[in-house]
């Protein structure tokens, strides 16, 4: 088990800037989970921690030991991949076992691992089969058990779960969390999903553009994104933002555009007053537009119009319209509201994120 | 419905016409093989002439060089197909997999190679033959063949690399390997089908060779067995029978391994022409 | 006795020859990649070592102070290359590829240029010798590309009629082929029945050894014995009007040489362009048929707008590589008439080269002609790729 350290990490292709000026610590024994879109660099982050790619400049370290020009083999990580690379020539037993053969482990060593890491994978009966005869969750199944009969110090996944349909996936990320709490090792796991990200991690990074937008626990991520594209991409059903500025009136703070006009609480965004008459973004996660008429304030209480209702079984998303500005917000099922009907509802202020319009940075505590 | 019958009728005729013309000169080789020795030139057209026998075959073991004609194209020919299918699959592997300085112009260097036409080469080819005093030996063979068939084997070797999933050579690096391990142990034992397209190619292309032959070989125990069958048939009255019987046991191998890969080989031709 | 322990002994060294070569990759692999198999490498070290010392005492003239400082130049470049290697993949590629192309720097490329320097000089049967001995040839200048043209690279046929012959040729023979494949690939999409067996037995011709099919062909053509002959003479006892028609036995190879290879090399051109055309002809949706009907196509429509226009590409690079396989085809001609004494009225140029080089033996002379084939090929074939490459442009 071991730390990695990325500093200052630069990677070029040609004249494209994949990663820009990338900083991350990961401590022994943590989960980190790097999230972002496709194209964000996260991929390419873990394959120069893995060394399948060449740095264009800074260093990256494995247990303190400078790692830049160690080929792959030498780095004692493991991968995952995401199209899980078994060998097709070999059976799963083989599979499981290459990279000990070439490490020449004696032969009962790695029967006992082999047999360890099926045991926990519930591999035992496929040992002799060939990769094409598995399903898609037992070749996953597979590679990380292909992974963990190394014992390396450091395990990385890249997007595992993306070729499984849903329900195998929900089985499957839940095999990789026991899996975690088993083997407790240093974890690097790279997705697009931050539903994965959210359930798995220890920490999220969450990147864009080549660029660290956002690093902490998921309750932080998720609760004070630090910028409006971490806000927008973590959390399902999306966040929603209304673009507009800043107006002091009677004591009183507001953020104001065409469609709305709504009240903003001292504690929610105490710096209001260096931003008054500025242009921000007001961000609102669904699930803190209050509906319930029991618990709005109806001292400032805003009004839409119901636009569409979707039911989703236990909850429903209702689309409301406030102006031109469309709003999701999530309510119990089978509300008492219908389309076209008026609905009205508050902010959880608690919960409200404000941006900088500009640099997109939040500016609330 | 009628219509139909009508015209399947007329492509099963057409069919068995063509048929009988592409096959008619090998029946003809076979039923001149098993005539009796005073018979063999004839103009009886049955396909099992009377008092058919083996006489040819015994008299061309016995009497010629065959076999070891058959032993020298051997030797010749695997070791070609042998150098060609490990330099071009090297060669291919660096063409799929890396991204370097040259790439595109060594790639178009490989097609124009091509363009040369190979009996264009023969004359320079022999005189190097000669001046390193390579004449009549299999080594001088084996240097004029060895990369005849290599632009098409390296063509061939890339297009089925290119099929093969990058990451599996990365998860063998990640295991323990270097690059050159994954090749090796991987990518290799993963590639027999090209391989022995390839490896087939380069041995019929030898394997069928006469022109280059005809001017390095001259001493008859050295001959492959082209320049042995056109020695037979060239004094066309006497041995035209052991000729006949020399094609026979030439020919129905080789035919029954094209057949046997003919599926391959036509699917590593269009992969080499529509991926160019 | 002697032969059984001379063949052994062949035998023998041709094991030793594979584990030598299998010894040679070994030991490459091992000093340029660090990689090795550990029970191999002793083999490997032995085997080599040995065969090495045998090859340099027996072939000493081979191994030239030349050549070995060549290969000394080359191992150096290599050590050089694999400590870079270490740091960087930079030069792998470069050593993956080097063997492939050494090989064909030295088995094509210099050919090649050799035959250009041959061009300028003069060799032939009287300066050999000489030539061989101290490597030392007379300067000729442009003698021999004048010669080309003025001076018959055969006993009588000229440049230019063996130029208008090629043509001709290669026109006949790839129309045909494309013609009868077209025909014979349609057929078989088309037939029901027993398709696999009429699909092998049609590439019969084109899976024997060519030398077999062709010598076969040739013995087909006897004035006497042939099969072409004894038919036409069967034909006309029974149908004496036909000769009325100018049809008689004739003697195929003597009078008519040309004609006779040109059939030949149409019976064995077609079965490659069937499959390449049956491939394409089944790679072709149903559905587009289909919608051909509906639309109201009638059978030759449907074969002129969609058979036709989308077996395009796959039926382009198979005529392009059959014309030049057909311009080269030297075996087909040279097998019918290459016997001493043979006929020169079907030689085409690539057939007379060979001959001149080695029935005639005038090898500078022989040089000059081919870079003069190649030139003609050379044009042909880059304003033939620039004829469609501005084709695709105009459509696009």
């Amino acid at each position: 088990m071991a730390s990695v350290n990325f500093k200052n990490i630069v990677k070029k292709y040609n004249d494209n800037l994949i990663l820009d000026n990338v900083n991350l610590e990961i401590k022994d024994h943590e989960f980190v989970v790097v999230v972002g879109p496709s194209g964000c660099g996260k991929t390419t982050l873990l394959r120069l921690l893995a060394g399948l790619e060449e740095i264009t400049s800074g260093d990256i370290e494995i247990d303190n030991i400078k790692v830049n020009d160690l080929p792959p083999s030498k780095r004692e990580i493991a991968m995952v991949f995401q199209d899980y690379a078994l060998y097709p020539h070999m059976t799963v037993r083989e599979n499981m076992s290459f990279a000990l053969k070439l490490k020449r482990f004696p032969k009962e060593e790695i029967e006992k691992r082999v047999k360890e890491a099926a045991t926990i994978l519930q591999l035992e009966k496929l040992l002799n089969r060939m990769p094409r005869q598995l399903s898609g969750g037992q070749r996953q199944r597979v590679a990380i058990g292909r992974a963990i009969v190394r014992k390396p110090k450091v395990f990385l996944f890249d997007e595992p779960l993306s070729n499984l349909d849903a329900k195998l996936r929900e089985e499957m990320r839940i095999e990789i969390a026991k899996l975690y709490q088993n083997l407790n090792s240093t974890i690097v796991y790279v997705t697009h999903d931050q539903v994965e990200a959210m359930t798995l991690a220890g920490r999220i990074v969450v990147m864009n553009k080549g660029i660290v937008q956002q690093n902490g626990t998921p309750l932080d991520v998720y609760r004070k994104p630090q910028n409006a594209f971490v806000a927008g991409f973590i959390g399902s059903p999306t966040m929603n933002f209304l673009k507009g500025k800043i107006k002091f009136e009677g004591d009183f703070f507001y953020f104001e555009n065409n469609d709305a006009k709504i009240f903003l609480p001292m504690f929610s965004f105490p710096e209001a007053e260096k931003y008054s008459g500025k242009e921000v973004i007001l961000g609102i996660r669904p699930d803190d537009i209050v509906l319930d008429s029991a618990k709005i304030d109806h001292a400032h209480k805003l009004s839409a119009v119901v636009e569409v209702i979707e039911l989703l079984g236990h909850r429903e998303n209702i689309y409301l319209k406030m102006g031109e500005q469309r709003i999701l917000a999530v309510g119990e099922a089978f509300g008492d509201l219908s389309p076209n009907a008026k609905a009205e509802f508050s902010l959880n202020y608690k919960n409200i994120h404000i941006f900088d319009a500009i640099t997109e940075k939040r500016i609330n505590p | 419905m009628k219509k139909e019958t009508v015209k399947q009728i007329l492509l099963h005729i057409g069919l068995i016409c063509a048929a009988l013309i592409c096959v008619y000169p090998l029946s003809r080789i076979f039923t001149v093989s098993i005539r009796p020795g005073d018979r063999i030139i004839s103009t009886d057209l049955a396909l099992i002439p009377d008092q058919a026998t083996f006489l040819s075959y015994i008299k061309l073991l016995k009497e010629t060089y065959f076999l070891r004609w058959l032993y020298n194209s051997l030797v010749i020919t695997a070791a070609t197909s042998f150098i060609g299918v490990s330099l071009a699959s090297t060669a291919a592997y660096a063409f799929s997999r890396f991204e370097f300085f040259g790439k595109r112009s060594a790639m178009i260097v490989l097609l124009a190679t091509q363009m040369i036409p190979a009996g264009m080469l023969i004359l320079p080819l022999f005189l190097m033959i000669m001046k390193l005093n390579l004449m009549n030996t299999y080594l001088g063979m084996i240097i004029a063949y060895s990369v005849s068939s290599l632009p098409f084997s390296i063509w061939i070797l890339k297009g089925y690399y290119d099929t093969i999933p990058k990451s599996l050579e990365e998860a063998a690096m990640v295991d323990g390997t270097g690059h050159i391990g994954a090749f090796w142990k991987v990518i290799l034992p993963l590639s027999t089908p090209a391989l022995s397209i390839a490896f087939l190619f380069n041995f019929t292309a030898a394997w069928n060779e006469y022109l280059v032959a005809r001017v390095v070989l001259f001493s008859s125990k050295q001959y492959t067995w082209t320049l042995g069958l056109f020695e037979l048939q060239g004094q066309f009255i006497t041995q035209w029978g052991m000729f006949a019987a020399g094609s026979m046991l030439v020919t129905v191998p080789v035919l029954l391994v094209f057949l046997y890969s003919s599926k391959w080989l036509v699917s590593g031709l269009t992969l080499g022409s529509v991926k160019g | 006795m002697s032969s059984v322990i001379s063949s052994l002994a062949e035998i023998i060294s041709f094991i030793i020859l594979i584990a030598a070569a299998v010894a040679a990759i070994e030991l490459y692999l091992w000093s340029h990649f660090k990689y090795h198999n550990k029970k191999l490498i002793l083999y490997s070290l032995g085997i080599f070592f040995s065969i090495a010392f045998a090859f340099v005492f027996k072939l000493s003239g081979f191994f030239s102070v030349k050549v070995f400082s060549l290969f000394l130049i080359w191992e150096l470049f290599l050590i050089y290359a694999s400590k870079n290697l270490l740091k960087g993949k930079k030069y792998l590629p470069y050593l993956l590829a080097a063997p492939a192309f050494l090989g064909l720097a030295a088995l094509l490329m210099y050919p090649f240029i050799f035959q250009v320097y041959l061009s300028f000089h003069d060799l032939k049967l009287t300066t050999i010798m000489k030539w061989k001995e101290t490597g030392e040839l007379p300067f000729a200048g442009i003698k021999q590309y004048i010669a080309v043209f003025t001076v018959p690279p055969l006993a009588e046929t000229g440049f230019f009629k063996l130029l208008w012959r090629t043509l001709a040729w290669t026109f006949v023979n790839v129309f045909f082929h494309v013609l009868g494949g077209f025909i014979l690939a349609l057929m078989l999409s088309e037939v029901k029945a027993f398709k696999g067996i009429y699909r092998t037995l049609l590439v019969v011709p084109w899976a024997m050894p060519q030398v077999v099919a062709v010598l076969a062909m040739r013995g087909e053509f006897h004035s006497q014995y042939g099969f072409v002959n004894v038919m036409i003479k069967k034909a006309l006892a029974i149908f004496p009007w036909l000769a009325s028609l100018g049809i008689t036995p004739v003697n195929w190879l003597s009078d008519y040489p040309l004609l006779t290879c040109v059939i030949i090399n149409i019976w064995l051109g077609i079965p490659f362009m069937t499959v390449i055309i049956l491939g394409g002809l089944q790679s072709i949706s149903k559905s587009y048929y289909d919608a051909a009907s509906i639309d109201g196509a009638g059978y030759f429509q449907k074969l002129y707008y969609i058979t036709m226009p989308l077996i395009k590409p796959v039926l382009m690079p198979a005529v392009t590589l059959g014309t030049v396989w057909t311009f080269n085809n030297i075996n087909v001609i040279y097998l019918v008439t290459g016997q001493a004494g043979g006929t020169e009225q079907a030689d085409i140029l690539v057939s007379a080269l060979y001959k001149a080089a080695f029935t005639y033996n005038r090898y500078s002379y022989s040089a000059a002609f081919a870079m003069v084939i190649f030139a003609i090929l050379f044009s042909i074939s880059v304003s033939y790729s620039k004829f469609f490459a501005e084709k695709k442009e105009g459509k696009t």
